[in-house]
């Protein structure tokens, strides 16, 4: 089961859940999992990345978790 | 840019007078590093460059019993070498090189400095206070204007249609004289002054200032001579009061605005430190001086 | 492998670039240097107000002017909501594309309205001043506080809040985006500080400054195919949005880049291109477009002016226990400051139980702003360096010692939410302190104060896609091909790798920046990511030759492949096979076409963002107390590199940053009149360093190996202009005790604070 970690700005959303353990295969269906849950969440991850164990992804979608990842949702950024 | 029309080298001053008294649209060309610039920012280009280079009268640098004559045309670096006038003139040689980087200074005249007609030009505040004056040639002859009445407003001089600077005269110091220039820039080097100050103070035996000029730059239309900085000096013998005595009259003279350069309380505040280490530093030289 | 442990025997040294000659002999081609037979030449008329709607442009006399090919305006550029994802951000092709020509409203100064296309330079700027463009100007919003003001114009109708506003927020607004990051329980926290220390910072909008203006010549070929010769930092992205602004297939058009002079951000997004692309499309001929000194002030992407309150909140003995942050970012014309990015810089560099950042991203009557380098944190860094050294003084803490008992380590989470992984903010601030730097005596200069200040920063770094090839000749040398403009050594570091990985020597490795046809996608050079992600696709694509290569030895050997070794750059025999003499790279390259024809090594790479990296920055600064005037006279930069392929090219990232760092902190700024118009769009009165105003900077590079690079490499170019606003400033403090919250430090604000402070 992976942990997903809301920070409490994004626990606006979830009415308080700060973190919730997810039992999906990848990414994809892990975010499923989580905006149905928690539809208000659909529009702030808009602008969101992901972090996967400590890894900033951009192409998540078909990323696999283990059964301890950790998901955090962090700011887009761009670089110069 | 837009092609000029023109580029004319001519070889004596009657030819270069010609040239430029017949077409109102022709512009004396000598280091061309504000010309040139100008032109291109501008997209207008004169008529004709009359490069003033190939004129006898108006290169070179000769120092004499009465003094400098200096051509309007010669570049900064080669005044820069002349041992004899960094030693008689050593604010105005140290001002000369102050004019924009290496490369410029190859290039770069005083003439160029003073007929752009900008008030922050570093040059002018100590041909002023050295007494320089403009050897004039135009249509109608030759005539002289003393440094301080030759700008007459940004970008404006006395030089009429036709008009060329043909060398810039300045007498010999006395004894016990001698002068400094200051500017301030907030960079080292490359940049325009957001204020200047040049002093030329003599002294006598006892080390009593009995002649004094002061200028300042980048804070009025035109470079000022500031008589009251001078006043404050005179019978003084350039003591710190007496120094902080002209600031005081050099900011009171400054008439600056806010710029993208600097605030005017800004520029009246810094006139009067430069004016006051400049006076400082002549003073110096000049108690150094037999 | 551990790579604490690798040594390296072509990395880490220092050999001279390939691309090194051409440039100081002034063979290099930049973006201007390309001329086609035919070509026209183009000039944008640009908006004179600083907000303005369009109410007409009238064309026709320019058009009928002898010379006169094509003219463009918003219509020929589709209003599009399309959005392009580049890097973690997605570009908005609509706005980049109302950016490039507007269609309804001028929203700054030199805003682009229209593009002619004539046969030579002079006709074209003669049609622009015939070009009719009736404006109804508006009152300009500059400011963070004047686009924040209940009664502020609005420069976007229908602009919401993304992210998450404020529930109170007002409808109509010019706040693109508003983000936070929050921990713990920041009421409690600051309860349990013993000082508190809260201060609201402001730094002026300034431009990166590259030497080379934008410039592209468009060709429109009879076929529908388009080639584009661009200086940028990814010509990928310049043909994906120029598509997608164009409404054209990307299948058809070509980019070539041309060697580019300097970019740090300013060259991703696209000005001219589109514009080039549309006058060749009418004009049936090439069109060139070359910016001058003042568009690029202008009309380019500068950074953001940002207002920043910073609350910082430490026990006696020294720990921090509570921050809050509220960073407003000037986006320019259209959404999209580094607002995010600020937020998420702000604090990283500390551990702290309770925080509060929010962020927030206004549109603004000025140009849309760009990435540049770092984009967003040295101005949060500048805000919250400042107040931790304060904390400093306000506890009598050395200020190194406090930012070492509060830095975050391996295993932390960080602010912006993941865990760090192997990180090197510790060894940096080890270094720093032992430096002969931080211990030598400050003597001031007669009449002048001088001080020290010391800060951090920290910056992500990317990582993205990248594709790489790697070909070998029949004489054992090497083509490595990649798809990132060179801007920072990059293309030397890449052969490196080539050099470590296949034996091969430096100078015998040629590395190829190629155009959009002729490799596979490469994503900008940018976020410090080309030595780190598209060299790991090198070394991947090196390591597909070389396994390629051991099949070729146990071809020539007989023998299996796994009895086929490889090291330092031979084919060795392993157990089975012993007794064979080992095979060099030239040995097995001459028998390539008998051993089964050429090798190419290839490789692809998605690359997570790319290890964290931190630094600390030393300033020592002379100030003339009686003009204002400030000299910085003694600097080092300490910093966590990963590893360095090219140290020299490291340093010289190390010591750029810091130059553009110091030039931020003293006296770059856009200066506005009331109406909106740019004072100062030149170097002249922009006042970047030069050379003689900066001593010769000192590097410390620090090596915490980055375990997502085979050989520990992390981005470098972007951490070092974080600290320096900071360190400035800080040595300012030390120097007049006068605590600065605006930058620039220029002449006129020192002196008018030293005044105040008597
Ligand atoms: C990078 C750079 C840095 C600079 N730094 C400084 C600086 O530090 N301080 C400073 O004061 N200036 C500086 N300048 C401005 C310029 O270099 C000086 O004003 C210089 O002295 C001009 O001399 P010139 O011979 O190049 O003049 P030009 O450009 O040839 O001429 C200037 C003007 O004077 C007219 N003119 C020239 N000679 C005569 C003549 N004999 N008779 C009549 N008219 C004449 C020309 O028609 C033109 O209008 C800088 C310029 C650049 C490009």
């Amino acid at each position: 089961m992976a942990t997903v970690h809301f920070s409490r700005g994004l626990a606006r959303y979830t009415g308080g859940v700060e973190s919730l353990t997810v039992d999906a295969p990848r990414v994809q269906e892990l975010l499923v999992v989580v905006t149905e849950r928690f539809p208000g969440l659909t529009q702030p991850l808009e602008v969101m990345a992901i972090a996967v164990d400590g890894e900033v992804h951009q192409h998540h979608d078909y990323l696999k978790l283990r059964p301890d990842s950790e998901i955090h949702f962090v700011p887009q950024i761009a670089g110069g | 840019m837009p092609q000029t029309q023109a580029y004319e080298a001519p070889r004596t001053l009657a030819d270069a007078v010609r040239l430029l008294s017949t077409d109102g649209h022709a512009r004396p060309l000598a280091g061309g590093t504000d010309l040139l610039v100008q032109s291109r920012a501008t997209q207008k280009l004169p008529s004709t460059f009359v490069d003033l280079k190939r004129i006898p009268e108006l290169v070179g640098i000769e120092v004499g019993p009465d003094g400098l004559r200096l051509g309007a045309a010669t570049s900064a670096a080669v005044i820069c070498e002349h041992a004899e006038a960094r030693r008689l003139w050593p604010g105005l040689v140290e001002a000369i090189g102050l004019l924009g980087s290496t490369q410029i200074q190859g290039r770069a005249s005083v003439g160029g400095n003073l007929c752009n007609g900008s008030p922050a030009a570093d040059t002018t505040c100590s041909l002023i206070v050295n007494r320089a004056r403009g050897v004039i040639a135009g249509a109608k002859g030759e005539r002289t204007v003393e440094v301080e009445r030759f700008t007459t407003g940004p970008g404006r001089t006395v030089l009429e249609p036709g008009d060329l600077l043909v060398a810039l005269v300045v007498p010999r110091p006395a004894a016990r004289t001698a002068d400094a220039y200051l500017r301030l820039i907030p960079r080292s080097e490359m940049d325009i002054a957001a204020a200047g100050a040049a002093a030329s103070v003599t002294l006598d035996e006892r080390g009593v200032c009995t002649a004094a000029r002061v200028a300042i730059g980048a804070v009025a239309p035109t470079a000022l001579l500031v008589p009251a900085a001078a006043d404050a000096l005179i019978g003084s013998r350039l003591d710190d009061a007496a120094l902080r005595r002209a600031a005081d009259a050099a900011s009171a003279a400054a008439r600056p605005i806010d710029d993208k350069r600097g605030t005017a309380v800004y520029r009246k505040t810094v006139v009067g430190v430069l004016t006051r280490r400049a006076a400082g530093i002549a003073a110096e030289r000049a108690r150094a001086r037999p | 492998m551990s790579t604490a442990t690798k040594t390296f025997e072509h990395v880490g040294t220092r050999p001279i670039r390939h691309d090194g000659l051409d440039k100081v002999t002034g063979r290099a081609n930049y973006g201007a240097d390309y001329a086609l037979p035919g070509m026209l030449h183009g000039y944008v008329v640009r908006s004179p107000h600083a907000h303005a709607r369009i109410v007409s442009i009238d064309t026709s006399a320019a058009e009928a002017m002898a010379g006169v090919k094509a003219v463009v305006t918003g219509s020929d550029i589709p209003k599009t909501n399309a959005k392009l994802v580049m890097g973690e951000a997605a570009l908005d092709l609509g706005a980049m594309g109302d950016n490039a020509l507007a269609h309804d409203k001028a929203l700054y100064e030199g805003h682009a309205v229209a593009a002619v296309a004539a046969t030579s330079p002079e006709i074209a700027s003669a049609a622009a001043e015939a070009i009719r463009v009736v404006y109804e100007p508006l009152q300009p919003v500059m400011n963070v506080d004047q686009a924040l003001a209940p009664d502020a114009l609005i420069l976007h109708d229908g602009m919401v809040t993304k992210g998450r506003p404020k529930p109170d927020a007002p409808t109509r607004t010019n706040v693109a985006l508003r983000m936070e990051l929050t921990r713990g329980d920041l009421d409690k926290g600051f309860a349990g500080a013993d000082v508190v220390i809260e201060r609201t910072f402001t730094t002026p909008m300034v431009h990166q400054g590259y030497i080379e203006p934008h410039a592209c010549v468009a060709r429109w070929g009879e076929d529908g195919q388009v080639v584009v010769w661009t200086s940028t930092q990814g010509h990928f992205v310049v043909r994906d949005c120029c598509a997608g602004i164009l409404g054209i297939d990307a299948a058809r058009i070509k980019v070539i880049p041309s060697e580019i002079g300097g970019g740090f951000g300013g060259k991703i997004p696209v000005y001219l291109e589109p514009v080039a692309i549309a006058l060749a499309r009418k004009a049936h001929r090439p069109v060139k477009l070359v910016m001058s000194r003042e568009d690029v002030f202008r009309a380019s992407g500068p950074t953001s002016g940002t207002k920043i309150r910073v609350k910082l909140g430490a026990k006696k003995d020294g720990s921090f226990v509570a921050a809050s942050a509220s960073l407003y970012y000037e986006a320019g014309a259209y959404a999209g400051s580094p607002a995010g990015a600020g937020a998420m810089c702000a604090i990283a560099a500390y551990d702290i139980p309770n925080f509060l950042v929010e962020a927030y991203d206004i549109v603004v009557n000025r140009p849309k702003v760009a990435a540049y380098r770092a984009p967003g944190a040295p101005a949060a860094a500048f805000a919250v360096e400042s107040v931790v050294d304060e904390v400093a003084r306000r506890l009598g803490k050395d200020p190194i010692e406090l930012r070492l008992q509060n830095a975050v380590r391996e295993g932390d989470q960080a602010a912006y939410g993941p865990e760090f992984g192997p990180i090197g903010l510790r060894e940096v601030l080890e270094a720093a302190r032992c430096h002969p730097h931080w211990k030598a005596p400050l003597v001031p200069q007669p009449g002048r104060k001088v001080g020290r200040g010391v800060a951090c920063g920290f910056w992500f770094n990317a990582g993205l896609n990248s594709s790489a090839t790697v070909s070998l000749s029949a004489d054992g040398s090497a083509n490595v091909v990649t798809g990132n403009p060179d801007i920072g050594g990059t293309r030397v570091a890449q052969a490196l790798m080539v050099s470590e990985e296949l034996g091969i020597p430096v100078e015998r490795v040629r590395p190829i920046v190629a155009d959009t046809d002729s490799i596979g996608y490469n994503d900008v050079t940018g976020g410090s990511r080309v030595c780190y992600a598209t060299g790991m696709a090198v070394i991947e694509a090196a390591r597909d030759a070389q396994a390629q290569l051991r099949a070729r030895a146990a071809k020539i050997w007989d023998v299996p492949v796994e009895q086929v070794g490889w090291e330092r750059g031979r084919a060795i025999a392993l157990n089975g096979a012993s007794g064979r003499e080992p095979l060099t790279v030239s040995e097995l390259a001459a028998k390539l076409m008998h051993t089964g024809g050429p090798i190419i090594g290839s490789a692809t790479v998605n690359a997570p963002m790319a290890g964290p990296a931190f630094g600390a920055h030393i300033c020592d600064l002379e100030v003339d107390e009686d003009t204002g005037v400030s000299r910085v006279v003694r600097y080092t930069v300490v910093q966590d590199v990963g590893k360095a392929v090219h140290p020299s090219y490291v340093e010289g990232q190390m010591q750029g940053g810091a130059s553009q760092g110091i030039g931020w902190a003293l006296n770059e700024e856009y200066v506005y009149d009331a109406e909106g118009h740019l004072q100062n769009p030149g170097f002249l009165d922009y006042r970047m360093p030069v050379a003689s105003d900066l001593p010769m900077i000192d590097t410390v590079i620090i090596e915490v190996a980055n375990p997502l690079h085979p050989y520990g490499v992390r981005g470098v170019g972007e951490v070092p202009i974080v600290p320096p606003l900071a360190a400035v400033a800080n040595a300012m403090h030390d120097a007049t005790r006068v605590r600065f919250t605006a930058l620039p430090l220029s002449p006129p604000r020192v002196l008018a604070a030293l005044k105040q402070r008597g």
